[in-house]
């Protein structure tokens, strides 16, 4: 974005929308960080007026507490080695001797322990989103620039040191530098006349890309839920119905070294808690077989399900979607044939569909980064190492779900049901669920970090996880409820539960629960029909409540106890006594 | 295809919103509260960035009011 363009997308905002208050914490002047946070922030929440709050020049450590007393939703931090020792900046004149390099180094050792110091209550409030130092340390030293000084050495050691101390702090989240270099493509980063003349030491372009990436950091698009790979030249070399079981290959050896580093990338995308599914023209036997080759660098158990025949893959990306109850838009489909993309991609139109570039390695280094990106989320949770197993559980449920007696069937599973009322700002799931469940979600709306944290502070405000296992297996946690209680009543703001936890009657002891716990007579929702939450208005619907663009409906607890249907797990409560 | 004058009001009213089209051309740091020192930077750099060139440092400090950054964009211009 260019700074006019960005001027321009302010001048343009809307002035009455609901406010995004941001600090921005630096030591220089914020100017053209300021504009282009603001620009970007816009773009992102373009309902929304965005407020940018800043503090005073050369004061970095005073600026992180106001940013901490602040009623910002979200901090970006960026540092620069001057505000650590005003010596390694522009605009000082404090001498570069070496005895004055050991002091230097002195000092930035202590401004860093208070940099930890000052970061841990901001990031209690609120994310935090920190960029590195991106201007040169002054060339100070007898080496030439081509070779790294001891001095150089010892500060970046320093800062790498402190950089894995903040990001260990929960809600900090630390830029990737090379990232902010290779999207800056060699523009450099210092304007050395701006910061004379006006404190501010960034190029233009620079101040953009630093910008542009708090936003996305902050605020990163939903990452997808699965992938649909291709097989044959795709996930090894050659065709196995062709070549045999030992004749594909993954290894340098045989120059097939590029679906070895796939195969490794689909690897950790699968412990990361990402579903990978197979389909592939083929006879199901033979595939069946070469999955069991134990060399494979993907563990064949991650591959579920493995879609082999003859007809259109289309057909087989639609089976494993229903098998991972997940939407088109969650996946990522990729396969070395252009025209079996074509034909996925004009049956599935929201799905992302890659070419697997077989032949070229340059490009295959751009797919496992564009996969990196696709996939990628600032946290992984205990629920991300479930959900492959209970998928398969969920699978075998579906299939009894439409036997004459359910319930009976819903008893042997013995189930648990945990619902944790004790409110955790640190803890990722809830706020997770919330912004990537669609089908039973009360309304559709998506929460930030800072919402979410600003809803837990509320006094009435009540927040409730909910926890489930049976024989299968453990679920995590796969239900969010938010909502306030006030007299005999509950006002429920968000109510979302991922679909792996379908058909266990689970929203139902979660009604049930509401209902006990809070001792209300009724429940009120901030309902919002949406094209996606058609469970949940089936839900509704099964008590009689009438969704007729109303923006609440509620369900009296008579109600409830009516037409509830039995209840077949055991249910346990935790609260702030537990 | 829009004049240099046009394109320089264009950076005004990015970054002075509450400008008019009719004051912008008589807008100078005494005439418009929202002058600020902050402010004289953003204009300057969005010229800047408009017109391809940068401005020198004495620049800075002589070039405040509308009129004086036309002449200097114009001067520029023609003599590259």
């Amino acid at each position: 974005m260019k700074l006019n363009d960005a001027l321009a997308t302010i001048k343009g905002q809307n002035q009455t929308g609901s406010a995004k208050v941001h600090f921005l914490v630096c030591g220089c002047q914020p100017l053209h960080l300021a504009t282009f946070l603001h620009a970007y922030l816009l773009q992102r929440f373009p309902d929304n007026r965005i407020e940018i709050l800043t503090g005073l020049y050369g004061d970095f450590f005073g600026n992180l507490s106001k940013a901490a007393d602040s009623s910002a939703a979200a901090t970006a931090v960026i540092f620069e080695w001057n505000d650590l020792d005003p010596r390694l900046g522009l605009r000082s004149s404090g001498g570069w001797s070496k005895q004055s390099q050991e002091d230097i180094l002195v000092t930035c050792r202590e401004r860093f322990s208070r940099l930890v110091t000052a970061v841990q209550p901001l990031a209690s409030r609120m994310p935090v989103v920190i960029a590195k130092p991106g201007l040169p340390i002054p060339p100070i030293g007898h080496t030439t620039r081509t070779q790294a000084s001891w001095f150089e050495l010892q500060l970046e050691e320093q800062l790498t040191s402190v950089l894995v101390q903040l990001s260990d702090i929960s809600g900090v989240r630390i830029i990737q530098h090379s990232q902010l270099q290779e999207l800056n493509a060699g523009v450099s980063a210092l304007d050395a006349k701006m910061e004379l003349v006006a404190g501010f030491p960034y190029t233009v372009p620079y101040a953009s890309i630093v910008a542009r990436t708090w936003v996305e950091v902050l605020y990163p698009l939903p990452p997808k839920k699965g992938l649909i790979t291709d097989l044959d030249d795709t996930l090894w070399a050659g065709i196995v119905g062709e070549v045999g079981i030992e004749g594909i290959s993954w290894d340098q050896q045989h120059h097939a070294q590029l679906h070895g580093l796939y195969q490794q990338m689909l690897g950790n995308l699968a412990d990361c808690g990402v579903l990978i599914g197979a389909c592939s023209k083929n006879e199901l036997t033979v595939v069946q077989s070469a999955l069991k080759r134990k060399d494979l660098f993907l563990n064949s158990e991650n591959l579920f399900p493995v879609c082999a025949g003859w007809g259109e893959k289309s057909k087989s990306v639609g089976e494993i979607l229903r098998a991972w109850n997940i939407g088109a838009q969650d996946v990522v489909f990729v396969d070395d044939d252009p025209m079996e993309l074509s034909e996925v991609q004009r049956s599935f139109p929201e799905t992302t569909c890659l070419l697997f570039p077989k032949n070229d390695p340059g490009k295959l280094w751009n797919l496992l980064g564009e996969l990196r990106d696709l996939f990628g989320k600032p946290a992984i949770t205990a629920e991300d190492q479930l959900r492959r197993s209970s998928l398969r559980a969920a699978t075998q449920i579906r299939l009894n779900e439409h036997q004459a007696d359910s319930s009976e069937f819903l008893r042997t599973l013995h189930g648990i049901v945990t619902f944790d009322y004790r409110k955790n700002s640190s803890d990722s799931r809830p706020l997770e669920l919330i912004n990537k469940t669609n089908q039973f979600n009360l309304n559709g709306r998506r929460m930030t970090e800072g919402e979410w944290r600003a809803a837990l502070d509320e006094r009435d405000s009540f927040v409730v996880v909910v926890s489930y296992e049976d024989k299968f297996g453990p679920l995590g946690r796969i239900a969010t409820l938010i909502g306030a209680r006030s007299g005999p009543s509950a006002f429920i703001t968000h109510w979302v539960m991922s679909c792996r936890a379908f058909s266990r009657r689970l929203e139902y002891h979660t009604l049930e629960c509401l209902f006990r716990h809070l001792d209300v007579e009724e429940v009120e929702f901030r309902f919002q029909a949406t094209d996606r939450n058609q469970p949940l208005q089936d839900f509704f619907q099964h008590f009689g409540v009438h969704l007729n663009g109303s923006p609440t409906c509620r369900i009296l607890r008579s109600q409830f106890l009516s037409r509830a249907e039995l209840l077949p797990h055991q249910c346990h409560i935790l609260n702030e006594n537990h | 295809m829009k004049t240099t004058s046009q394109r320089i009001a264009q950076c005004f009213s990015n970054v002075f919103p509450n400008l008019s089209l009719d004051e912008i051309p008589r807008a100078s740091t005494a005439s418009v509260a929202a002058w600020d020192s902050v402010a004289h930077i953003t204009l300057l750099s969005a010229i800047a960035e408009e017109f391809q060139f940068e401005f020198s440092p004495e620049d800075f400090e002589q070039l405040i009011s509308f009129p004086l950054i036309a002449d200097y964009v114009e001067q520029h211009i023609n003599h590259g």
